[in-house]
């Protein structure tokens, strides 16, 4: 589904992207990914583990140059990341670290955002002393402090517990609904995919590609539990369709 | 703060029997010593001498500070200039402050710009070495956040990089204050007309151990006021963000 007006904000093309190990052998991990989001897209991407999602988000987000292929996004476009790790500084305090990538966020906009994701109380402590859960919802003020255009999001949501993940999911939510951002996430969980997502790529195991693209037409907030799990159901149809279809490839 | 007085007062008592067994005349007691200084002090030589010590070991601490955290810093991001200053480094490294002292004195004569070079470069591998340390081992994930977040590059020096160097710094400073220190005497001792160590010296040529050791406890005082008041504050203002350990 492309959102009223939404003009290609992102263009990806990475024909091929080839690590060498220790060992000096070629290891080929993406091939032949491309597609074009809009302003305001979210894009969902899923696929086994270790199959290059990282990789590719990193490319994306211009810290590996190393790849055959392009990215176009306009010029001056600012980038929020949110890394599988939270990555904050441990010397700096929580509403310090969010001033830093954000320097010109001002105190109304980081007091709502604050808020939002229940900081408010601990702006002036250290992430030494936050648990993860708190520390990635700091990763993620700081990404959406910088007022992006485009949001980069990789696995946020992954070890923490069931409820936490619900609740931190129901807070991206509503951060991503408050303004138009495009959005770039890669999440192992079908079920985060399936709230989450306006587009989902389906990946494959290493080289990945992209084995299948489902649009979501119904708004996320909009979406009925049966419409959720029918898409689930798709998903895990087309994974598996594709496994089987991989086996045999091998053969 | 009561442990520091109580191993003080350890330490004078020891001195004091000390002094009883061997005689005045060999190691003279703590109120001899304490005499001398307050009658140097009286004259205004103590401070006279104290303050021109003082001024070297600052001067040459700040020049090997600075130009050894930024070369140390160089080395340690960057490979090339690790492989092309390695040798010079082993090679400082294993100088004697001596050689590096008489070389200097020979060479531009014997004044104070050569002393303070002298005892500068004595110290400077030492500080290069340790800040390397702490660049190769700096954080490339924070690296990687200030890069996407497009951090001016100076203010992710200040916020992400420093931080990260601190602990090496003032590792480097700490032990490069006490090596600092016992090199000016040296350098003082060979080819100053003043300062702590040219008043050892003299002493030394007297045999009056009541002077060499007034000036080298007046000294020492110095050196710990130094390291309580200031060394020790900015470690703790540095590290107010760790979980209170150790």
């Amino acid at each position: 589904m492309r959102p009223a007006g939404g003009s290609a904000l992102l263009d990806v093309e990475i024909e091929q992207k080839t690590f060498v190990t220790a060992a000096g052998e070629r290891l080929e991990v993406l091939r032949d990914i491309g597609f074009v989001l809009g302003r305001g897209e979210v894009a969902v991407f899923v696929g086994p583990s270790g199959c290059g999602k990282t990789t590719m988000l990193r490319i994306i987000a211009g810290l590996d140059r190393d790849y055959r292929g392009r990215i176009v996004r306009p010029p001056g476009a600012r980038v929020g990341m949110v890394f599988e790790e939270p990555r904050l500084l441990p010397w700096r305090s929580v509403e310090d670290n969010v001033r830093l990538a954000a320097p010109g966020a001002d105190e109304a906009r980081l007091a709502a955002l604050f808020a939002i994701l229940e900081l408010t109380q601990h702006r002036t402590h250290y992430p030494g002393e936050l648990s993860l859960g708190l520390a990635r919802r700091v990763a993620l003020a700081r990404a959406f402090a910088i007022d992006p255009d485009v949001l980069i999001l990789d696995e946020p949501l992954v070890s923490l517990d069931d409820a936490l993940a619900v609740h931190l999911r129901d807070e991206l939510m509503a951060l991503v609904d408050s303004r138009p951002v495009t959005t770039l996430l890669v999440t192992h969980d079908v079920n985060d995919a399936v709230r989450l997502g306006d587009r989902i790529f389906l990946m494959s195991p290493r080289p990945a590609h992209v084995v299948a693209e489902m649009p979501i037409a119904t708004p996320r907030t909009a979406r009925s539990e049966s419409e959720i799990a029918a898409i689930k159901t798709e998903i895990a149809r087309r994974t598996n369709g594709n496994r089987t279809a991989a086996t045999r490839d091998a053969s | 703060m009561m442990l520091r007085l109580l191993s003080l007062a350890v330490f004078l008592f020891t001195w004091w029997a000390a002094s009883l067994m061997a005689g005045e005349q060999m190691l003279p007691a703590p109120a001899t010593v304490l005499g001398a200084i307050v009658v140097e002090a009286r004259s205004g030589a103590l401070f006279f001498n104290l303050g021109v010590t003082l001024a070297r070991v600052a001067l040459s601490f700040a020049l090997a500070m600075t130009l050894g955290a930024a070369i140390g810093y160089l080395m340690g991001r960057v490979r090339t200039a690790d492989r092309l200053g390695d040798p010079w480094l082993i090679l400082l490294l294993n100088l004697p402050a001596l050689v590096v002292i008489v070389l200097a004195y020979i060479w531009a004569g014997l004044t104070e710009v050569a002393a303070i070079a002298a005892i500068a470069i004595n110290k400077l591998p030492n500080a290069v070495v340790t800040v390397r340390e702490g660049a190769r081992v700096l954080d490339a994930r924070l690296d990687e956040m200030a890069s996407v977040f497009a951090i001016p590059r100076w203010r992710a020096f200040r916020h992400v990089v420093l931080p990260q160097l601190a602990p090496y710094i003032a590792a480097a400073a700490r032990s490069g204050l006490s090596l600092v220190w016992k090199i000016v005497l040296v350098a003082e001792l060979l080819g100053r007309p003043n300062g702590v160590g040219f008043e050892i010296g003299t002493a030394f040529q007297l045999f009056d151990i009541t002077h060499i050791l007034a000036y080298a406890l007046a000294f020492a005082a110095v050196v710990l006021a130094i390291e309580t008041f200031l060394v020790q504050p900015f470690e703790r203002h540095a590290s107010r963000w760790r979980q209170r350990a150790a």
